[in-house]
């Protein structure tokens, strides 16, 4: 009994749990929406943001309290793991895990990270207006009233920072954000790639999952 | 195999529901929070702002209690589909043993099983791939070893172990069958 708990933990989860699935997806949707879609600055591609923000924050406290194959602690950042169970992956077939693998988990914290930072810079861009205030501000705009365009202190020093182009916050963002393309497609090219190397599906635990373990 | 598969696929829906709220409450919330703020840059403090910082604390531990709550299902979730694994692996335990104790062959062991999960011969003869007759002969050999008169007292020795403490029965009489079958076993 207690060796098959132990063999159960070491495999990875057959079904990731909703908040996982979803805010996965929502996320993937967000940035591929404001990446190639949407347009810079525009009020659809600030409500996206700020949706993604959202997503984020909540994944990240489902990191703290959520269960178990969900939480942080499942799966440190480790880089020396992450170079060894790639090598694994070259020689043969690595070992399983309970949560993500260590490469995994290296591509989870950075999609994260340049997801903070393409949402923290945006922040700083619009002057952390919220998407709300903003489409009032171009509802106005287009009626034809410029007065909001222009309204004393730091936002008017924001806008032209924004409209300079020169600004670095915008060149982070940008930096940022097609750095987060290429993760991205760096992390479907790495799950498919696993899913060959350990002949499991790894897509289908974080849609609707089998809860039956194929060869079991 | 297959009711337990739709029973947990049935159980899957709450969570997922949960989920879903959880995450637009949390995008309710940020949306909140944010205009609050940008309200709060743009002009001083008001009694709305009172107003406003008791619904952005609301929300935020609404996230949060939603989380613990989401946490919790999932967590029962878990246990539950535990003890089952565990008391259909104890019920096998348990079969397998009075099996070997009946001293039912190997061929016999499988058409009890069959018989326990509710197959008739027909279905029994097809999936070992022999004659309706010799199944039917083989189950004769069961229940004369087994010392009941047919498949639903078969069936009702494990549902009994099964139910064993839960329903109330007259233990003189239990007693008095349990005699009668074992001289009727030993016969």
């Amino acid at each position: 009994m207690a060796r098959a708990a132990a063999v159960a933990q070491a495999t990875p989860p057959t079904l990731w749990d909703p908040l996982v699935r979803i805010s996965h997806w929502g996320i993937a949707f967000v940035v591929i929406a404001n990446g190639v879609f949407t347009n810079g600055g525009s009020a659809t591609h600030v409500w996206i943001g700020w949706v993604g923000m959202a997503l984020l924050l909540m994944r990240l406290v489902w990191g703290v309290i959520g269960r178990r194959e969900a939480r942080f602690s499942a799966f440190p950042p480790n880089p020396v793991a992450a170079v060894r169970h790639l090598a694994d992956l070259l020689t043969g077939r690595p070992r399983d895990y309970a949560s993500h693998n260590p490469a995994g988990a290296m591509m989870v914290y950075a999609l994260w990270a340049s997801l903070a930072l393409v949402i923290g810079t945006g922040l700083v861009m619009t002057g952390g207006i919220s998407p709300m205030k903003l489409s009032e501000q171009e509802a106005t705009l287009n009626e034809g009233d410029w007065s909001t365009l222009a309204p004393a202190g730091t936002e008017a020093e924001n806008g032209e920072q924004g409209e300079g182009g020169g600004s670095w916050v915008k060149e982070v963002h940008s930096v940022a954000a097609n750095l987060m393309l290429v993760l991205a497609v760096l992390h479907v090219a790495g799950v498919v790639v696993e899913s060959r190397a350990m002949r499991r599906n790894l897509v289908a635990p974080m849609i609707a999952g089998s809860r039956n373990r194929p060869g079991s | 195999m297959k009711r337990t598969a739709s029973l947990t696929l049935g159980q899957g829906h709450k969570p997922v529901a949960l989920a879903v709220f959880l995450l637009i409450q949390s995008v309710a919330a940020v949306f909140f929070v944010g205009d609050a703020t940008s309200d709060l840059m743009a002009d001083a403090p008001g009694p709305h702002s009172g107003f406003e910082l008791l619904v952005a604390v609301a929300l935020m531990l609404g996230v949060v209690f939603g989380a613990y709550a989401l946490r919790q299902t999932l967590l029962r979730m878990r246990v539950q589909d535990t003890a089952l694994a565990a008391a259909s692996g104890a019920l096998a335990e348990v079969i397998g043993a009075q099996f070997t104790q009946w001293g039912l062959t190997p061929a016999e062991r499988d058409v009890g099983l069959f018989a326990l999960k509710g197959l008739d011969v027909a279905e029994i003869a097809e999936l070992r791939g022999a004659a309706q007759g010799t199944v039917r002969a083989q189950l004769t050999h069961i229940y004369a070893k087994a010392g009941v008169s047919g498949r639903a007292q078969f069936a009702a020795v494990f549902v009994e172990d099964l139910l064993g403490g839960i329903v109330p029965f007259d233990p003189q009489r239990a007693a008095a069958d349990r005699l009668l079958a074992s001289a009727a076993s030993s016969r």
